[in-house]
């Protein structure tokens, strides 16, 4: 029990860490269920390919291994090309397998966003191949900067980046959806598709936008996580999608700010888990969360429960 | 009628020869395989169309998205592998074995279920996926700290299977049985789909809240195909396991899930045939591409993505609506345009606006429903509010009101779909509160949906028997076997359905019975929805606004019929509806609501004059009202 309190503050900062990470996949799901009511399958992959953009991106710049320009101008580059090209194929997904089916049955839409899901980690298993990619940060950072002691917890520099990053995107994501006039759109759409429609919202803009923004932050998810982790293969997309929709589920999918709470919950939850459990286990964590909360309270943390109208 | 009879003799006919057909090529196949190689494939394509065959129960019939299905096929598998095989040390006979593997894993399915039942679309989805998930780690770990799934070096050397003393080792002899096990899920998926099973779980993938209603206990339903699914894909598994003489966690994996969900689709999920042409379709076609094996995967993405875009009926679709005789609704057999709507009218006149029959019945003083103090709270709004009320048995009675007085939650309250808040409903007596809708239905009420909610994908007649469901008891045995049980039912429910259809004329009837609800003119659906709430067989009618959107002529006719069902059939009515010429009409009684509260009670022309009901409707008071 002592080194378990001894770990506690670790934990703490860890399971932030990774919960903010969560949070970014989740917000990308719980938006594009907001408003068309689908689960996205794709949108691990679309995290996925997000990863190998910014592998290339490091890759291509740190070529020589020696360092040609400055390392904050190269993670910035990592995380907007990510971002830039994970928004580019989840508009092109929404565009060919998502927008003729806006009227078709649930399960029509869920069977196509499955076929994305394959295709795209297929796809990169064929181009990139099986093998991990690992990226090579060290000569990125200075020696003096790669570790922060705070008290009991250690911050690698990467860890406070990310939190500060990650935050700093959901903070931009909620003033953007509360104060400007494409957010108000997007709530109404949100609510009633057609209604918006009937007010004067274009809105196949708001939903492609909607890809758009969710597809973005998920694909700087999958860039920060390899900053943090250092690892990207073509596989990742799966776990990080099941994780990132339980973070959804828990927080009450459709609703932005529930997405980042039960990220963030999630991160720690697993976080702390690990003390007690086998490794090999620890993803047992995040299914357990979910399966409790949609058979206990499937309208998550903040959603609200809705009878259905008959 | 000489004609029809040998045409149907001729079907008849057609269909054994088309069954010996079958049986002769299953029997000639192994032997026509030029080399091992091929025999094995034929071999897995047989696994293959039963693992499809039991996947488009799930999916296909009951519009569950099951993406647990491979990991079924997975304990099938590995059940079998402990069973009969060095690991555990425990040898069990095959026709032990394979009955045990299968029964295990729907009791595991059913746990699953169980579980999750209460989630719909994406939910079921997602938790099956996760349950997938632990399921293969279990697989790759659970060889510590005692070794019992392998891990990664999986299970291998199992017992070989001997049947009566014939052992089967060689490829033809497995070529034969597990198309033999094929063979009999083909055949028992023809007879579950044609029977109620088949027609409750389309109601559910149609529309699951109309099909509670219809009185499908939707939850069980639901859960029976979530087993029949995972009793057949542990069958398969257990036979994958002995063919492959081995069992490896990867081999009941993701790519497997999308692999026999393609099948399904390609073929048209509910679609038998299709899904058998789908599965024998996608197992010999990599063969002849194997030089692009590495686009395997991703082609089968993209074959999901199209079909979906494309024909989400999958292939078989197409060239069912070929074959069918294309009849014209305008016109007669003989080829004669049919009467318009309104020359219709003028022919039927004098027929539609008599009741049609000796008025039997009338309103009699026996109380059969009431509602005591019901209140619905939806978080702080009263949609109802303390309303008490009592109906008669053959009693026609109205519930008028404006918009959002409370008229359709009075409906869902009664029916089941929500529980009050607080108060009761009793039935003949016996308090019916918080029943489930199908128990209501199964008690004597059914009632129609405001909005039209049939079952679009399904023919007329179907739709009728889907409400003969909570009237039949033929459990699967009885289907899969015909056994006379399921053979009388049928035969009652198909005249039970004709019968109900027939009262509203040639309308629902002819070739209309064929034709899907989703074709039927509004008028016709509007009729379809309460020849629906009549096969049910019940006593009392719950009809929302079912005039509305018909023209004047329609409204009269419905009105008649409405009267016609109470004073020749004895049903009766509590109904819900905007046109007063209607209410004036047919009610015995009205009650007039406003924000959930009862403002007058009694005949048409008290609540036509009450006060209070002038100034809910108007607004204001009117000086000379009556």
């Amino acid at each position: 029990m002592d080194i378990y309190l001894q770990q506690l503050p670790q934990q703490l900062v860890n399971g932030l860490t990774l919960g903010g990470v969560y949070a970014l996949i989740a917000i990308g799901y719980t938006m594009v269920y907001g408003i068309l009511g689908m689960l996205n399958f794709a949108h691990g992959e679309i995290y996925m390919i997000g990863g190998f953009t910014g592998w290339w991106v490091l890759y291509l710049l740190t070529k020589s291994n020696e360092v040609i320009m400055h390392a904050a101008l190269v993670i910035s580059l990592m995380i907007i090309a990510a971002m830039a090209v994970s928004a580019l194929v989840g508009m092109l997904a929404e565009r060919v397998a998502y927008r003729p089916l806006r009227n078709a049955p649930r399960i029509n839409l869920l069977l196509s966003a499955l076929g994305v899901s394959i295709f795209l980690q297929n796809l990169v298993l064929n181009y990139q191949g099986a093998k991990v990619r690992s990226f090579h940060i060290s000569s990125l950072i200075p020696e003096s900067l790669r570790v922060i002691q705070i008290g009991p917890a250690v911050f690698s520099f990467m860890r406070a980046l990310v939190i500060v990053i990650t935050f700093l995107l959901m903070g931009l994501l909620a003033l953007m959806i509360k104060k400007t006039k494409v957010g108000k759109a997007m709530r109404a759409t949100a609510q009633d598709i057609e209604a918006a429609a009937f007010m004067g919202v274009d809105v196949d803009r708001i939903v492609v936008l909607v890809f758009l923004i969710g597809s973005a932050l998920g694909g700087a998810a999958g860039t920060l996580v390899g900053l943090l982790f250092t690892q990207v293969d073509y596989y990742v997309g799966f776990q990080a999608g099941l994780k990132g929709f339980t973070a959804a589920v828990l927080g009450g999918i459709g609703n932005i700010y529930g997405a980042m709470l039960g990220g963030i919950l999630l991160g720690l939850a697993e976080s702390l888990a690990v003390t007690f459990l086998p490794s090999a286990y620890k993803d047992v964590v995040a299914f357990v969360i979910l399966i409790t909360v949609l058979i206990v309270r499937p309208w998550g943390l903040m959603g609200e429960k809705i009878p259905e109208k008959v | 009628m000489e004609a029809y009879l040998t045409k149907i003799r001729s079907g008849h006919l057609n269909r054994k020869i088309r069954l010996a057909a079958i049986g002769m090529v299953l029997l000639i196949a192994p032997i026509l395989m030029p080399n091992n190689y091929w025999l094995r494939i034929y071999t897995m394509t047989g696994l293959w169309v039963m693992l499809s065959l039991g996947l488009n129960i799930v999916a296909g019939f009951a519009g569950l998205l099951d993406l647990a299905y491979v990991a079924f096929f997975g304990i099938g598998g590995y059940i079998f592998a402990l069973l009969s095989s060095a690991q555990l040390n425990i040898h069990l006979p095959f026709l032990l074995v394979l009955p045990l593997s299968a029964i295990i894993t729907m009791g595991i399915g059913i746990v699953l279920g169980s579980t999750s039942m209460r989630l719909k679309g994406d939910y079921l989805a997602i938790v099956t996926l996760a349950f997938a998930q632990i399921f293969k780690l279990l697989l790759l770990n659970l060889d510590t700290p005692i070794n019992i799934t392998g891990g990664v070096n999986g299970l291998f050397a199992f017992d070989p299977i001997s049947l009566f003393g014939l052992k089967i080792i060689s490829f033809e002899a497995y070529a034969y049985l597990i198309w033999f096990f094929a063979a009999l899920v083909a055949v028992g998926s023809f007879r579950i789909k044609n029977s109620r099973f088949g027609r409750g779980w389309e109601a559910i993938r149609e529309d699951e809240l109309a099909a509670e209603a219809m009185g499908v206990n939707t939850t069980w339903m639901k859960l029976t195909a979530f087993a029949g699914g995972a009793l057949i894909a542990g069958a398969t598994g257990a036979l994958f396991a002995s063919f492959q003489d081995s069992v490896f966690p990867n081999n009941f994996d993701f790519p497997q899930l999308v692999i026999v969900y393609c099948m399904v689709i390609l073929g048209g999920l509910g679609n038998i045939t299709g899904v058998i042409l789908g599965a024998i379709f996608l197992s010999i076609l990599p063969e002849f591409l194997r030089e692009y094996g590495a686009y395997r995967m991703m082609s089968y993405g993209l074959i999901l993505i199209a079909l979906m875009a494309l024909r989400p009926q999958g292939i078989m679709g197409q060239v069912e609506f070929l074959l069918k005789k294309k009849k014209r609704p305008d016109k007669d057999d003989s080829g004669r345009l049919k009467d318009s709507t309104a020359l219709y009218y003028e022919k039927h006149r004098s027929e539609i606006l008599s009741s049609g029959g000796p008025e039997i019945f009338s309103k009699s003083n026996a109380v059969i429903l009431e509602l005591d103090g019901v209140t619905q709270d939806f978080g702080g709004i009263k949609a109802v509010d303390n309303l008490s009320f009592k109906l008669h048995e053959r009693e026609i009675l109205s519930i008028i009101g404006p918009n959002g007085a409370g008229k359709t939650t009075v409906f869902n309250l009664i029916s089941g779909i929500y529980a009050p808040s607080e108060g009761s409903v009793y039935f003949e007596g016996a308090e019916i509160t918080g029943f489930k809708p199908h128990q209501v239905v199964n008690a004597g009420i059914a009632r129609t949906f405001q909005n039209l909610r049939l079952f679009n994908k399904m023919n007329v007649l179907d739709n009728a028997k889907v409400a003969q469901f909570c009237r039949t008891k033929a459990g699967p045995l009885s289907i899969l076997f015909h056994l006379p049980l399921h053979r009388r039912e049928e035969k009652e429910t198909d005249q039970k359905a004709k019968e109900i259809l027939n009262l509203f004329g040639t309308r629902l009837t002819g070739y209309r019975y064929d034709q899907q609800a989703l074709f039927l003119s509004y008028a016709n659906r509007r009729r379809m929805e309460i020849a629906r709430a009549l096969a049910t067989n019940a006593k009392i009618l719950l009809l929302d606004e079912p005039s509305a959107g018909m023209n004047p002529q329609e409204t009269i006719e419905i009105t008649g019929f409405i009267k016609r069902l109470r004073d020749v059939f004895g049903y009766t009515i509590l109904l819900i509806e905007h046109k007063l010429n209607v209410v004036k009409t047919i009610s015995d009684r009205v009650i007039a609501l406003d924000y959930g509260i009862k403002i007058a009670e009694g005949s048409y022309e008290q609540v036509a004059c009450n006060a209070q009901v002038i100034e809910a409707y108007l607004g204001r008071r009117r000086q000379s009202a009556c």
